[in-house]
């Protein structure tokens, strides 16, 4: 029995893939604490779709894709910025606008110079059939946007909480702001591989939702959301093996059915408690 | 005495041409609560901004115990307490989590609090009277206690100079009673008080300084001097009613007194006296 659980660590394409995408899931959790706070969930869906040009780019360059996929997220990030700051615009329509401006301006590109590029491979994701240098690039990314965050979470959450009283102390909050947005369209290129473009709004926004429901701490927020995170892409990947199913879809099943569990069950935001303390209020 | 706050031919214009602030100077000492009066638009959030260096002026300084604003906030001399709309309540975040912000300037890279800073933070909450409320999430609270959450931010900050937006919006009298006396023990440690507000009637209760503002300066000065019918009146234009109540209909003797009342649909400011002069009547109580 022990012997058939442990069979996928004997490959070792599998035993790789279960560790990297634990890896992703982390990074994108982490963000995720934050995304959903801002109002910005939809963020990560725009960036994720956003990407498709630079990696068309990249592949006619013969240049690696990560570096266009990073380019042209960082791009459309910045362009939904200055389009926000400087009309009157409201956020869910510059990111439409932006997002959808890029992903045609990517199919455009594929359909002008068909070239070798597996778009099923970009927008559906495998994180089982990925190259060795690209799973350099995976590891790569998520280490360093994970150390970035682990030094700055504090600085982070005051920008985010009350960006006026973080700039009066000093803290270069559009600096931060912007290394926030680099970090999460790194984020997004590394979790492309994982779980595929359409996605990638999962993995950052359904960890850091399922956390809410527990804590009213930030900082534990941010910890159970990485556990969750790290937790589901493991396991989803491992038991993709079995199934002989998609990881990617498998994760985000697995991430969902958590947050079901936990909307009802939570003993913070749950709706049982809910229930409960409405029902004791009544009763006094 | 030097002024603690010194604003210098200040000017804001913004990106899209319009104009904010127009040559603003004004000295400020300690020891003052000072009222910021205008309409809505009428330039005191942007002064505010401008104060604590979050908005650039287009031209002009601000100068914090002579020094550059810039310079000032790296000493924690100045702070702000956000309006309420401002804050984001459903923030996952404790009351002492938001105090506790007011010290990360104190701290190092990763922001790990020193004993000095738990101790800072408690005694701000002490102040406040909101120690019974530390582990409380902040949308749990009510209007007047959100306040005082951010006031503690302040306190715990340690900064002479604290500034206020609008602070008695959505605050019932009773904590409009007991903020006005946090105040009173705060600028008796000789720190700077600056509130801006557009609720006429209860300025004279509280402040002992107040700068009218509608783009420009209109009148600064003393309570007693400045908080006039012909001063609100500029600064205020049709915002407000003007009740002259004058002596023949209230009783028949030979008194020339007329009583005033300004309002702007919040308490109104009432003055009594004659054709040359009125005086501004004080609420015996806020009850």
């Amino acid at each position: 029995m022990s012997s058939l659980l442990l069979e996928p660590f004997n490959y070792s394409y599998m035993a790789n893939a279960i560790w990297v995408s634990g890896l992703v899931g982390a990074t994108c959790a982490f963000l995720s604490a934050y995304l959903m706070l801002k109002g910005w969930s939809l963020m990560g869906d725009a960036l994720a779709h956003s990407i498709v040009p630079g990696v068309a780019l990249a592949y006619l360059l013969n240049l690696p894709y990560a570096i266009g996929a990073f380019f042209s997220g960082l791009l459309a990030a910045l362009s939904m910025h200055i389009v926000k700051q400087k009309t009157q615009l409201r956020e869910d329509a510059v990111i439409g606008l932006i997002f959808t401006t890029f992903f045609a301006l990517g199919l455009l590109l594929i359909s002008i110079k068909p070239t070798a590029i597996n778009i099923q491979g970009i927008i559906l994701g495998n994180i089982l059939a990925i190259s060795p240098i690209d799973r350099l690039q995976v590891i790569i990314i998520s280490l360093i946007s994970c150390l970035c965050l682990l030094i700055n979470w504090k600085a982070f959450m005051l920008v985010f909480f009350d960006d006026a009283h973080a700039k009066s102390i000093g803290i270069r909050a559009n600096a931060l702001k912007v290394l926030f947005f680099t970090l999460l369209s790194a984020a997004t290129v590394a979790a492309l591989q994982t779980v595929g473009a359409c996605l990638v709004i999962a993995l950052l926004v359904t960890p850091g939702s399922t956390a809410y429901l527990y804590t009213d701490r930030f900082g534990i927020l941010i910890i159970i959301s990485v556990l969750i995170g790290t937790l589901t892409c493991v396991l989803g990947t491992y038991l993709s093996y079995f199934l002989d199913a998609n990881p990617g879809g498998l994760i985000v099943c697995l991430q969902t059915s958590l947050f079901l569990l936990s909307l009802i069950l939570a003993p913070k935001h749950g709706l049982l408690v809910n229930k409960r303390s409405q029902k004791k209020l009544r009763t006094i | 005495m030097n002024p603690i706050i010194k604003v210098n031919q200040v000017n804001l214009t913004y990106p899209n041409g319009y104009h904010a602030l127009k040559d603003i100077n004004i000295d400020l000492y300690p020891g003052h609560i000072c009222g910021l009066i205008g309409v809505n638009g009428s330039g005191k959030s942007s002064l505010f901004k401008v104060m604590m260096g979050v908005t650039e002026p287009t031209s002009g300084q601000v100068l914090i115990q002579n020094q550059a604003n810039k310079v000032a906030f790296k000493q924690n001399l100045i702070t702000y307490v956000p309006q309420t709309e401002e804050v984001d309540w459903n923030f996952p975040i404790l009351v002492k989590d938001v105090v506790m912000m007011g010290r990360y300037a104190h701290m190092g890279i990763l922001r790990i609090p020193s004993r000095n800073d738990e101790q800072a933070v408690s005694e701000a909450l002490e102040q406040v009277g909101m120690t019974a409320y530390k582990n409380r999430q902040i949308g749990e609270l009510s209007g007047g206690q959100k306040k005082r959450v951010f006031v503690a931010r302040a306190l715990a900050q340690g900064s002479d100079i604290i500034l206020l937006d609008e602070p008695f919006t959505g605050v019932d009298t009773n904590t409009e009673e007991a903020l006005i006396q946090l105040f009173q023990t705060l600028i008796n440690q000789n720190r700077l008080i600056i509130v801006s507000t557009h609720n006429l009637g209860s300025v004279p209760y509280f402040c002992d300084e107040v700068i009218l503002i509608k783009e420009q300066i209109i009148a600064h000065g003393s309570i007693e001097q400045t908080f006039t019918e012909e001063n609100l009146s500029k600064a205020f234009g049709s915002m407000l009613r003007h009740q002259h109540i004058v002596a023949k209909n209230i009783h028949k003797d030979q008194d020339k007194r007329s009583v005033t009342v300004i309002t702007d649909d919040e308490r109104p400011l009432v003055l009594y006296g004659d054709e040359d002069q009125q005086n501004i009547v004080k609420p015996e109580s806020h009850q």
